[in-house]
C-alpha cells in the first residue's frame, strides 16, 4: 500500500501509545500533540489541507495548550502520573470509552468502501470556499446543533466551576 | 528538473535572506536601544559596531554547553528546538516580490503560493509556544515555570483576535492567498488612497498588530521573560547556543510577522500611486518590488524595536484584560461592520 499513509499511521499510533503510557504529564501531551500532527500530515495526503491546517491549529495550537496550561498549573515538574494510572476503575472506564469509540467507528465506516473505490478527487475538492458551502448551506443544521451542543457545555463548565451563580 | 532547481533556489536564499536580517536586527536592536537611550550602544567591532552579531554568534556557539542537573534532560534540549523549528518554516507562504521572468519562465516571488495561505502561519505560530512550555517545564525552576505558564495563557487569548482581525481580510479579499490578496492591493481607493488593506482594515490593522506583538512575546507583552519579575522566565536556565536559539528565533518571528503585515495591509511590493511593473523590465521589476517589499519591511522591523524601547510593560492582569475584554469585542465589532459593508456594496 502507500507508504506515506504506514509511515505517518505508525507515528500516530505509537504516539498515542506513549500519550497513554508515559509517567509524566508533559511528555505525555507531547506525545498527544505528536498524534494530532501526525493526522494532520494524513489530511493533507488525503488532499484536504484545509481539514490539516485545522487541526493543527486548532487542536494542537489550542486545545492542547490549554490542557498543557492545566497541567502546568496544578502538578510540579517530576510529579508522576502513575498513582492515576495504577487506578483500576480508571482503567475499566477508558476500556469502556474506547470500546465505545472503536463501535462508533465500525458504525461509520460502513459506507466508506463506496469513498475507497473513488477515483481521483472532485473540483475545488478540500478549497476553503467548497468548506464553506458545506457548512453554510448543505450542513447548517447540524453545524448549528453542534455549537448549540458546545454551548450547553460551556454554560455546564460555569455552573460546575461556581459555587454560586 | 528545473522547477526543482528553482524551488531548492527560492527556498535556501529566502532562508538565507531571513536568517540575514534577523542576524541585522540583533545589531539594529542594541543600537536603537542605544539611540532612544541616548548612548553609543555596541560600537567597538567594526564600523558602527557592525560586527557585534558575529562576535556575539561566536560566543555563543563556543561557551560550554551546561545542563542543570535537576533539569528533565529530553525536554531541556527539545525546548529551543521546538522554538526555532517553526520560527524558520513559518516564511514559506509570505511573498517577498511579484514575480520574475527568466528564459521565458515566470517565477512568482513566494517559496508557495497555497491557497490556505496565512491559515498556514496562524497554525505554525501557534506551535511555538511549544517550545516555550518544554523550556519552562524542562528547566525544573519555579521562575521558568510561571514564564511557560505565562506564555501559554497568552498565546491562547491572543490568537483569538489574531485569528478575527484576519477572518475580517478574509471578507475583504475573499481568499487566503497571500499572494492574491497582494495582488489585489494595486491602484487606488476611493480615487485618492493607495489600494492598501490598511485603508479598507483600519481597525483590523490596529488589532492585528497588537495581537501580533503579544504572539511575538515583544514588549510591552514580553510578560513570558520579565527579567524584573521572574528573572528571564522560560530561558533563565538556558546557556549557550541554546540559548542563542531562543533569542534568534525571536528575531526569526519579528521578519515573519513583519512580512505579514506588509503583505496584507501595506500593499506588499506595490509602491502607491505608480505601478512600477509596467514601466520596467521582467527582471529589473523582480528585484525591484523584492526591494520595494523589504523596505516596508525594515519599516516595521524597525517599529518593533521602537516599541520595545519606548512603552513600559503591562502587569499581568491588564494583559489579560486587553485580550479578552478589550481586543476580542473589538475584533468582533470589526467583523460586523466589515460583513455589513460588503452586504450593502457587493
Amino acid at each position: 500500500m502507500d507508504l506515506y499513509f504506514w509511515v505517518f499511521a505508525a507515528i500516530a499510533v505509537l504516539a498515542g501509545l506513549f500519550t497513554i503510557a508515559a509517567k509524566d504529564a508533559l511528555p505525555s501531551a507531547m506525545g498527544l500533540l505528536t498524534v494530532f500532527i501526525a493526522l494532520a500530515s494524513l489530511y493533507l495526503h488525503l488532499h484536504a489541507p484545509l481539514l490539516a491546517i485545522f487541526q493543527v491549529a486548532i487542536y494542537a495550537g489550542a486545545i492542547l495548550i490549554l490542557i498543557v496550561f492545566v497541567v502546568m498549573l496544578l502538578m510540579a515538574p517530576g510529579e508522576r502520573l502513575t498513582a492515576i494510572q495504577a487506578n483500576v476503575s480508571y482503567r475499566g472506564f477508558g476500556a469502556l470509552l474506547g470500546l465505545c469509540l472503536i463501535g462508533l467507528v465500525a458504525v461509520g465506516t460502513k459506507g466508506v468502501s463506496d469513498i475507497v473505490s473513488m477515483k481521483g478527487v472532485p473540483e475545488g475538492f478540500g478549497n476553503p470556499s467548497i468548506f464553506g458551502d458545506l457548512f453554510f448551506r448543505d450542513f447548517l443544521l447540524h453545524f448549528e446543533v453542534v455549537s448549540v451542543l458546545l454551548l450547553v457545555a460551556l454554560i455546564g463548565g460555569i455552573y460546575l466551576c461556581k459555587k454560586k451563580l | 528538473m528545473d522547477d526543482w532547481l528553482i524551488a531548492i533556489i527560492k527556498v535556501v536564499g529566502i532562508w538565507v535572506w531571513v536568517l540575514l536580517i534577523a542576524v541585522v536586527m540583533t545589531w539594529v536592536e542594541r543600537r536603537g536601544a542605544g539611540l532612544i537611550q541616548d548612548r553609543p550602544g555596541p560600537n567597538r567591532a567594526g564600523p558602527w559596531g557592525l560586527f557585534q552579531p558575529l562576535a556575539d554568534g561566536i560566543k555563543l556557539f563556543t561557551k560550554e554547553e551546561i545542563i542543570p542537573t535537576k533539569a528533565r534532560k529530553i525536554l531541556y534540549i527539545l525546548g529551543p528546538l521546538l522554538f526555532s523549528l517553526p520560527a524558520f518554516s513559518a516564511y514559506a507562504v509570505v511573498p517577498f516580490g511579484d514575480k520574475i521572468i527568466l528564459g521565458g519562465k515566470e517565477i512568482i516571488l513566494q517559496v508557495s503560493d497555497v491557497n490556505i495561505g496565512f491559515l498556514f502561519i496562524l497554525a505554525i505560530g501557534s506551535m511555538a509556544v511549544y517550545g516555550v512550555i518544554l523550556g519552562g517545564w524542562g528547566s525544573t525552576n519555579k521562575y521558568s515555570i510561571l514564564g511557560g505558564l505565562r506564555s501559554t495563557a497568552q498565546m491562547v487569548s491572543y490568537e483569538v483576535p489574531l485569528g478575527l482581525a484576519l477572518l475580517a481580510i478574509v471578507f475583504v479579499y475573499g481568499t487566503f492567498s497571500l499572494r492574491d490578496i497582494s495582488l489585489a492591493q494595486q491602484g487606488t481607493f476611493l480615487g485618492f488612497l493607495p489600494n492598501w488593506g490598511i485603508f479598507k482594515q483600519p481597525l483590523g490593522f490596529i488589532l492585528f498588530i497588537v495581537a501580533a506583538y503579544a504572539e511575538a512575546n515583544r514588549v510591552p507583552f514580553d510578560l513570558p521573560e520579565a527579567e524584573s519579575e521572574i528573572v528571564s522566565g522560560y530561558h533563565t536556565e538556558y546557556g549557550s547556543m541554546r540559548l542563542g536559539l531562543y533569542l534568534f528565533g525571536e528575531y526569526v518571528n519579528l521578519v515573519t510577522i513583519s512580512g505579514v503585515i506588509v503583505a496584507l495591509y501595506f500593499g506588499s511590493w506595490h509602491m502607491p500611486y505608480i505601478d512600477l511593473g509596467a514601466y520596467l523590465g521582467p527582471i529589473s521589476w523582480g528585484i525591484v518590488s523584492f526591494c520595494i517589499f523589504f523596505l516596508k519591511v525594515s519599516f516595521f522591523l524597525w517599529m518593533f524595536v521602537w516599541v520595545r524601547w519606548t512603552l513600559p510593560r503591562f502587569r499581568y492582569d491588564q494583559v489579560m484584560g486587553l485580550g479578552w475584554k478589550g481586543l476580542i469585542p473589538l475584533a468582533l465589532f470589526n467583523i460586523f461592520i466589515t460583513a455589513l459593508f460588503i452586504q450593502l456594496t457587493v
